[in-house]
């Protein structure tokens, strides 16, 4: 095996290890944490969008004046 | 199929809420008071398009709390008689809104569908759009039946494509905007159901491939098309699998890594190995009996309500058919009654398709439970699936719960019988695959 990929498969482990001795409340509030930062980053990605929405739209003809709107 | 839960019934309540507001916007975009034309279509289709696109994600986005209080069967058949809504207000929508264009300039349909193509935003969805037609029309039961599971799941993958290309037009659309508060909860639920599917579709199956390190320990032909997978790995306890469940698993080889199969445990789960059994029914399913020992598993689950602790009455009879005998078997060896009055019914076209006979019959003798096997052609007499024969194998069939696993024209035959006699519905548990 050659030197590179000797240390690939040592990263490999590194990067494994954890996985195995960590233990289930470690793992459980882990993934608590990663669900909570997700969430906030959706919710601060659909405020951010939300606000920055155009106020007229491309696609009225003639606003409210029951005209096409596709 | 079991009744309505209380998640069930309140997700429901919220859905056709969420829905009714929708389209009562899209009464509002279209101005007041209502004027009845292509315009008024236009709007209300739209809305509702955009809504269920964003509640079909949500639906598959394999939530724990929708899969344990819905049923994984239950939100694949609400997806499957929700999408082909979808896809018909998409079309109706967009047709509409071509024609109110004319309408209102004075031009020509052509000239119309060229003006509404220049506008931002509108290329982008009718792309969208024609992904959801081409879904649509390869999941018709005449396509459906031509065309591999595998290429079917890959261009069912490009569903979030075509939602994402749609939502920018969405948000400019003149049902939302000039109303920030409406815009921002519009924004909100397209990316909580993003989230969602990111959540438990990508993450949770990686995490588990992290933490658990699934690996093929053996393969081992039960029959001429039937496998057993044994599957090894660690913490495996942590995923609080049941006997009855099932997962959705992706074998990570060249050939195999793009489909996820749903396939039962075939045996009680251990902290270090699972086991499940299959029965090739495809190429992309065959491929799968030459996967190596040590190929990685990307395992998403446990899903499914067939377990025991939906046992609510003394006796239990489980139904299985052919391959169906795969969560039948985890369930038979766990089901523990006062006298084990446990009766597995296991029906197959011929003997050799009898699959973990011996370990059936090594239950059965440990336990004291009992064993019925109905092999033969379906004509025959005595291998009626009938309430009334069952009742006759079983005596006082309405003292038990039925668990019910077996082929779609098999289930259907029993499922019918069972409730044409009078079977009460709850007592009647299954979980359903089909491809």
């Amino acid at each position: 095996m050659s030197d590179a990929a000797l240390d690939y498969r040592r990263l490999i482990l590194r990067i494994a290890r954890p996985s195995v001795t960590a233990p289930p409340s470690l793992i459980r509030w882990t993934l608590r944490i990663v669900t909570l930062t997700l969430f906030g980053v959706a919710t601060a990605i659909g405020v951010t969008l939300g606000i920055g929405a155009p106020e007229i739209s491309p696609t009225s003809v003639v606003h409210h004046d029951h005209v096409a709107s596709p | 199929m079991r009744p309505l839960g209380h998640t069930a019934t309140t997700l429901l309540v919220l859905v056709y809420l969420g829905a009714a507001l929708a389209v009562l916007q899209g009464f509002f975009g279209a101005g007041l008071p209502v004027h009845f034309g292509a315009s008024l279509v236009a709007h209300v289709s739209g809305m509702a398009a955009g809504y269920g696109a964003a509640v079909m994600l949500i639906s598959m986005s394999r939530a724990p709390w929708l899969e344990r209080g819905v049923g994984a069967h239950r939100l694949a058949r609400w997806h499957a008689s929700g999408a082909p809504l979808l896809i018909i207000l998409t079309v109706t929508h967009a047709s509409a809104a071509v024609v109110a264009w004319a309408q209102a300039k004075s031009v020509g349909p052509l000239s119309a569908t060229a003006d509404v193509l220049n506008l931002p935003g509108l290329v982008t969805a009718l792309i969208g759009t024609a992904i959801l037609v081409l879904i649509g029309l390869a999941s018709l039961r005449v396509v459906r039946r031509r065309i591999s599971y595998e290429r079917w799941h890959l261009l069912h993958l490009l569903t979030y494509l075509a939602v994402g290309l749609g939502f920018a037009h969405q948000l400019a659309g003149p049902d939302l905007v000039g109303r920030s508060w409406l815009q921002i909860a519009w924004a909100l639920l397209y990316c909580y159901a993003f989230a969602l599917v990111l959540r438990w579709r990508v993450l949770q199956p990686a995490f588990q491939l992290w933490r658990h390190r699934l690996r093929v320990e053996d393969v081992r032909r039960e029959s001429k098309d039937v496998m057993s997978v044994l599957m090894s790995g660690q913490h495996l306890d942590e995923l609080r699998a049941e006997p009855g469940q099932f997962f959705r698993w992706r074998f990570l080889t060249r050939e195999t890594w793009r489909s996820a199969y749903p396939f039962s445990l075939s045996a009680p789960p251990t902290p270090h190995r699972l086991r499940i059994t299959i029965k090739a029914n495809g190429d992309g399913t065959r491929r799968l009996f030459d996967i190596p020992t040590g190929t990685l598993v990307f395992a998403e689950g446990p899903y499914g309500v067939l377990t025991r602790r939906r046992r609510r009455r003394p006796r239990v009879l489980l139904i299985a058919g052919g391959v169906g005998i795969s969560p039948m078997r985890s369930l038979f060896e766990v089901i523990d009654l006062p006298g084990k009055d446990v009766t597995l019914v296991y029906r197959a076209s011929r003997e050799q398709d009898l699959v973990l006979r011996h370990e059936l019959d090594e239950i059965a003798e440990r336990s004291g439970a009992r064993v019925v096997y109905l092999v033969g052609p379906s004509s025959d007499a005595a291998n009626d699936m009938s309430a009334h024969a069952l009742n006759q194998i079983v005596g006082g069939l309405s003292d038990h719960d039925v668990y019910l696993c077996a082929s779609p024209r098999l289930a259907s035959r029993v499922r019918d019988s069972l409730m044409d006699d009078g079977f009460p519905r709850r007592q009647l548990h299954e979980e359903r695959f089909t491809f």
